[in-house]
């Protein structure tokens, strides 16, 4: 079987080509796998099924969607927020009549005044100030033949939505972790936090607990590292706090080495997004590989990790104080942080096994690619029995055996 | 308790699983149920036709029979276990194997056409969905379950289950191998007859009927080895077989349990299998029960040479053998299975 494979790739600066970074050669075990050369849009000959991966950043997955748009297949959800992209590649095309669709489908009427006004400038951008309303999902789940997610978070979302075509949950496999020396960061206990420092990472909120807990641990150290997002202010805000000096530990973006090394160094890894976006961070599955303990937002895919690989925090006024509880928690009892870190890697190697990852994708493209077809020979052959007997489409007992096929998972 | 015992009927064959069928139920029947068995043909070939014979089980309606109700329904290997029973119980021999382990070898049937490998995929989904269902799983052995779980996720209790009764006895070794085994290409019978053109002296008694018959005759015509094809036999007949050899060769690829190694303990013979035998291994251990020796015919032909010409310690491991297979009762399974 022949897969023609739609992804950003290395050396692009984003997650989802880091993903098949690490995807595609486990993959090329299994099945053949062609990778689509990035722009082309036209369809692969010879292919038997497209798998489209597809994120909310419209310079790296624009050209994907315009890909589905001529042949179905496949879609890797990513994000299930994609507002961002909808946007990119309709209004920031010149379409403005594309996104004003998009609003309609989403929201009905509301949805486009929202749009008119956002075309007019009168109100901020929607995919800035208010994504999580207005998901845009549709307008990828329309153009899907099959959907894989990660999550039940997602999965859930994009069954609510009305998605009813075949889904598999694969989740993001979890990259081998390498014998990293740790960097010398300093810091007793050092906590990091990884990834595109932004509003949505709680950065406030992390930072107002790391302040309470340098009160009782004064040689504690944050490092943040990722590159900060245009207009984020983050150093006046940690000068305003009395962190400035070496309490906070600053790192931009950063090459996969030195990444793994700084992450090896760290006491304990947080994690916090909020609102989701109902995508799962790679920051956090390389925790997870490093076997460091993780703290958590209590929403979305961070929601579904086990209690005991990662303490979760409620998205709510207490943010703060809870956060605190859970850094000083693992402050004062190192055992609960080494109890975590079993956990944690074991937790990496059963639930995102890359060899199981693999599989579940050769399996996912298999049924897409031959699904419908087998569908339909056994609904045939079944259709053409009960006939025989003289059962017709509109008897009731036909409705029984078509209930009984969709239970059995023998069509869908 | 009223108790269906479900198992696929491959007409006008026989093997395993039926003898294993009919005598749960008559152990169900001896301990004061009324117990039945349950069978529908099978055909798994050609194409998605595994699917819509596989379907046949789903549209059985086993809640109950003739007004009374039927309180469990034991169901048994592939595709047996689609059955919907508000209370099934599963004791699994089979997957559908072709779809797992046997996929791309010479034993498997799926092609690599894209309706061949959905088809193949969708035997998963129904497993999972079957299987997933039962109030209870238990496999037939570790590698059953272990299969089970490597491909759904499912978790299943090992149970083996004693072979069938046979009037087991032990006489003094006449110096034979013995093969017992339908003549199937899955059960490696050529690993043995090979191993006589390595060993021109060995002598071979190969009983069973099946498919692979004229390849193996064939076979063993071509060597100089003593090896007789008996076709089936009664039971008499093979538990005098049994009593008499020097040792049981027992080497399916990758087994799921296999009452051979049982039947062969019972009449205290040691039993010679491969190393990629499969569940055969969770009883055969080397130099303790028999010998477990790399797949290939020379090595094969030397574990032969070695239970002739050290019958002493050979009837040793047949007699250790005998003390695990008199553990595998029938009381304790039922019971087990009812719990």
């Amino acid at each position: 079987m022949r897969v023609a494979y739609y992804s950003p790739l290395a050396p692009e600066p984003s997650g989802v080509a880091d993903y098949s970074s690490l995807l595609l050669p486990a993959l090329r075990c299994r099945i053949e796998v062609e990778v689509v050369p990035t722009g082309r849009k036209r369809r692969l000959r010879g292919a038997d099924v497209a798998l489209y991966h597809v994120g909310n950043d419209p310079d790296a997955h624009g050209w994907i969607v315009d890909a589905l748009r001529r042949r179905p297949g496949v879609v890797v959800l990513h994000d299930f927020v994609v507002h961002h992209l909808v946007a990119g590649i309709t209004l920031g095309r010149g379409d403005g009549r594309a996104y004003l669709d998009a609003m309609e489908r989403e929201a009905g009427v509301v949805g486009r005044l929202l749009a008119y006004a956002v075309m007019d400038k009168r109100i901020q951008p929607l995919w800035d100030t208010r994504p999580e309303e207005f998901p845009l999902a549709g307008s990828i789940l329309d153009l899907a033949a099959g959907l894989v997610v990660h999550s039940r978070y997602v999965e859930g979302r994009a069954r609510a939505y009305g998605y009813s075509g075949p889904l598999w949950r694969i989740p993001h496999p979890a990259w081998p972790a390498p014998a990293a020396e740790p960097a010398r960061v300093g810091g007793r206990p050092l906590i990091g936090c990884f990834g595109h420092l932004n509003a949505a990472k709680r950065i406030p909120q992390l930072l107002d607990a790391f302040t309470l807990l340098r009160h009782a641990y004064p040689e504690a150290r944050l490092l943040l590292v990722g590159p900060t997002a245009p207009g984020y202010e983050l150093a006046g805000r940690v000068e305003r706090l009395g962190l400035a000096g070496d309490a906070v530990v600053r790192e931009g973006y950063v090459d996969e080495r030195r990444f793994w090394s700084l992450m090896a160094a760290c006491d304990a890894c947080v994690s916090l997004r909020a609102p989701t976006m109902g995508e799962t961070s790679g920051a956090a599955i390389r925790a997870l590989s490093l076997g460091k303990p993780l703290i958590v937002s209590d929403l979305g895919w961070f929601s579904e990790l086990p209690d005991d690989v990662a303490l979760k925090v409620p998205v709510d006024e207490h943010e703060a104080a809870t956060l605190f509880a859970a850094l000083t928690l693992l402050a004062d009892n190192p055992a609960v942080g080494r109890t975590m870190s079993v956990a944690a890697l074991e937790h990496a190697r059963r639930e995102h096994d890359l060899e199981w990852v693999a599989d579940a994708y050769a399996g996912a493209l298999e049924e897409a690619a031959g699904g419908p077809a087998v569908d339909e020979a056994v609904l045939g052959e079944v259709a053409l029995a009960a006939a025989e007997v003289g059962i017709a489409p509109d008897d009731p007992l036909a409705g029984e055996l078509g209930a009984q096929l969709r239970e059995a998972g023998l069509v869908r | 308790m009223r108790i269906a015992v479900c198992v696929p009927q491959v007409p006008f064959l026989r093997g395993g699983a039926e003898v294993f069928a009919e005598r749960l139920v008559q152990e169900l029947g001896a301990r004061g149920h009324e117990a039945e068995l349950v069978t529908v043909p099978f055909k798994w070939y050609p194409g998605s036709r595994v699917l819509s014979q596989a379907f046949l089980w789903r549209l059985l309606d086993l809640e109950e029979s003739d007004g009374r109700p039927i309180d469990l329904a034991i169901a048994t290997k592939f595709p047996s276990y689609c059955i919907r029973h508000p209370n099934k119980v599963v004791w699994l021999l089979h997957q559908f194997r072709q779809a797992y382990e046997l996929d791309r070898t010479d034993l498997g049937q799926f092609g690599e056409g894209v309706e061949d490998r959905a088809t193949r995929r969708a035997v998963h989904r129904l497993d999972r969905i079957a299987l997933g269902e039962a109030r209870k799983v238990f496999a037939t052995s570790r590698n059953v379950a272990d299969r089970l779980a490597s491909s759904t996720g499912l978790t299943a209790t090992v149970l083996p289950h004693p072979p069938q009764e046979l009037p087991y006895r032990t006489a003094e070794a006449e110096g034979f191998v013995l093969s017992v085994n339908r003549l199937d290409r899955a059960k490696r019978i050529d690993l043995l007859i090979e191993a006589a053109r390595w060993n021109p002296g060995l002598r071979i008694v190969v009983t069973g009927e099946g498919p692979d018959r004229d390849r193996l005759e064939g076979l063993a015509s071509g060597t100089n080895g003593h090896i007789r094809f008996t076709g089936p036999v009664s039971a008499e007949e093979l538990a005098d077989l049994y009593a008499r050899c020097s040792a049981v060769f027992y080497a399916p690829v990758d087994e799921d349990f296999g009452m051979v190694p049982y039947e062969a303990f019972l009449s205290a013979k040691p039993v010679l299998t491969t190393t990629d035998a499969g569940a055969p291994l969770e009883v055969v251990e080397d130099r303790r029960t028999g010998l477990v020796v790399p797949p290939r015919p020379d090595e094969v032909g030397r574990a032969c040479l070695y239970v002739l010409e050290h019958a002493d310690e050979a009837a040793g491991w047949g007699r250790a053998g005998k003390q695990v297979a008199e553990r595998v009762t029938w009381h304790a399974a039922v019971e087990h299975l009812l719990a």
